[in-house]
């Protein structure tokens, strides 16, 4: 008994020193994503008008018979509010067009000026607008999949948020900020992908959780003798 | 330290069950397959290509049931199975009408049946159709009801089809459920599997953060030179003799011991043990020895709370609470079991 608490206890400051510090990682980075509710992450504090509804547009140039004729190949043509106004919004394969009703003429791909006041509208907040970029190649990383191009604008706010605009549709694509971005390092270091983010399956990580495993079944092991107190009284009972 | 200790192995039994369940379902879940939990590896390859819209006549908006259109998000003319019909998005959730003449379009039992035996590329047969109204543990990210289609395979796999539009909401199967099970005992979210915000959680995260911060302050008072002694191919380091002293003041053995070397492990290496319940973590207080050095170390705090001050001043000490220093001459302990 004596010999095996010496060897556990000699196990768990090895493997401590091996994936001691991994685990206080996983400790503190777990700690930060449970702290901040998932919706503020999200941004939702950041935007409004973002559950518009739509209305019927009024003295429209055209319909969706006229656009049906005018681009064969629609899959799908929607009516959608952008800033409040209808717009038909027009899917074919290869991209999708925003068509003003009230003159029947293409509006998108949108400039910077509407891409800028479409952001002002869902900026929930009285800071202005520091930066408009529009982005076509080399996405940052925190857009992740979504499809360029996308226009990005940068607040002048404490938190460096920065609200993601699809010039073909007018819509909010994505909105970041600080926190969030805190969040994906947090999530970077949880699941030790530090490229991409994203495989939370690499072989590293297995190794360190059976590590870790391991080193968790030693320190449990150890709590049976490191309570002698109450051992002393049950040995001296028997 | 000894207080320090005294966290680690305090917070270790309180909240020591969950930290290895977090482990443990964090690798469970890293080794399950994600085409597998997803259920990809047995659905059909998804057909790219959206169908065009025809070119006859069709409603417009405006000729729809203007009661249905109120607090629409967006209204769209799209394809569904091969017909157009108007997606009108709400905020509690999609209905689709007929663009021809604006019925209700809805996914029936038999549609189901069909958009499930397309999406599914595995052998199993059809074994059962369940009709669904509101969520299930299993659903639980859509509203709105839906068809659960439950194939006879290995795995149990479930597709759940949108009653309303037909689309594939949720490919289910054991590996899911496997998956599920521990995600939930990740984030001790038992009722509703979803909330990694829940109170429970973050209280125990709180406590066990201390047990990672005690831990790594204790790692650097833990290890000392003497430790790495093993990646030294030559072994060099000074021998320091250790003189064992019987209870009638005998000396009846003679140890040559590297310096640095913790004194109570050193022993054991050479076959002296010394009576111990924890294994040489400061907790007993049984490897109490008296020695005698020309520097004898002082007692540290885990000492001062283990050994009375007048044994302290004769030269008792913990043996397993030193390093190897100098020569020294060690008084072993009656009881001591050989």
């Amino acid at each position: 008994m004596r010999k095996r608490a010496i060897y556990i206890r000699l196990l768990h400051k090895w493997l401590g020193l091996l994936v001691g510090l991994q685990v206080l990682v996983w400790l503190s980075s777990g700690l930060y994503m449970v702290l901040l509710d998932i919706d503020f992450i999200h941004g939702d504090s950041l935007v409004k008008n973002m559950q518009q509804t739509v209305t019927m547009p009024q003295n429209s140039a055209i319909d969706i018979s006229d656009l049906r004729t005018r681009y064969a190949d629609a899959t799908a043509i929607t009516l959608t509010p952008v800033m409040g106004r209808p717009l038909f919004a027009v899917s074919t394969p290869n991209e999708t067009l925003l068509i003003d009703p009230q003159s029947g003429k293409l509006i998108s791909p949108l400039d910077e000026r509407t891409a800028r006041e479409i952001a002002r509208f869902h900026f929930n907040g009285d800071a202005v607008i520091k930066k408009a970029s529009l982005i076509t190649s080399d996405p940052p990383m925190e857009i992740q999949t979504r499809r360029l191009p996308l226009w990005r604008i940068d607040f002048n706010d404490a938190y460096n948020t920065s609200f993601y605009v699809d010039p073909f549709t007018g819509t909010l694509v994505t909105r970041r900020f600080q926190y969030w971005r805190i969040f994906d390092f947090m999530w970077m270091l949880h699941i030790m992908d530090y490229q991409e983010r994203a495989n939370a399956h690499s072989l590293l990580l297995k190794s360190a959780q059976v590590t870790g495993l391991l080193f968790c079944i030693s320190g449990l092991w150890l709590l049976f003798y490191s309570f002698p107190g109450r051992r002393r009284k049950a040995a001296d009972k028997s | 330290m000894p207080f320090i200790r005294k966290v680690h192995k305090w917070v270790g039994l309180l909240i020591g069950i969950q930290v290895f369940l977090w482990l443990l379902s964090g690798l469970v879940i890293s080794l399950l397959d994600p085409a597998k939990v997803s259920g990809q590896f047995l659905a059909s390859p998804a057909q790219l290509s959206a169908q065009n819209l025809p070119s006859g006549n069709l409603l417009e908006p405006q000729e729809l049931a203007q009661d249905q259109l109120e607090e629409a998000l967006s209204i769209g003319l799209v394809m569904n199975r091969g017909k157009p019909v108007y997606r009108i998005r709400r905020s509690d959730g999609v209905i689709l009408l007929d663009a021809v003449n604006g019925s209700l379009v809805v996914t029936s039992q038999a549609d189901a049946v069909s958009i499930a035996g397309q999406d599914y590329s595995g052998d199993g047969a059809i074994a059962s159709v369940e009709r669904g109204t509101a969520p299930d543990m299993e659903t639980r990210n859509h509203r709105g009801g839906y068809w659960r289609v439950n194939f006879a395979d290995d795995v149990n796999t479930s597709l759940y089809i949108s009653a309303v539009d037909g689309r594939v909401l949720e490919r289910r199967n054991d590996y899911w459920r496997v998956r599920d099970f521990f995600w939930m005992l990740h984030i001790m979210d038992y009722p509703g599997r979803n909330d990694f915000n829940n109170a429970l959680l973050i209280g125990v995260a709180l406590i066990a953060i201390w047990l990672g911060l005690s831990g790594i302050i204790m790692l650097f008072g833990r290890f000392t030179r003497h430790d790495f002694y093993f990646l030294n191919v030559f072994q060099v380091g000074k021998m320091k003799v250790i003189t064992l002293v019987d209870a009638e003041g005998e000396s009846v053995r003679r140890l040559k011991i590297r310096q640095g070397a913790n004194l109570f492990l050193a022993l054991a290496e050479q076959g002296t043990d010394l009576p111990s319940v924890c294994g040489g973590g400061g907790d007993c207080g049984k490897c109490r020895v008296k020695l005698e050095s020309p520097n004898l170390p002082e007692p540290n705090p885990t000492e001062q709370g283990l050994i009375p001050k007048a044994l302290q001043r004769q030269g008792f000490r913990l043996a397993c609470q030193h390093h190897v220093a100098d020569d020294l001459r060690l008084h072993l302990p009656k009881n001591r079991s050989q």
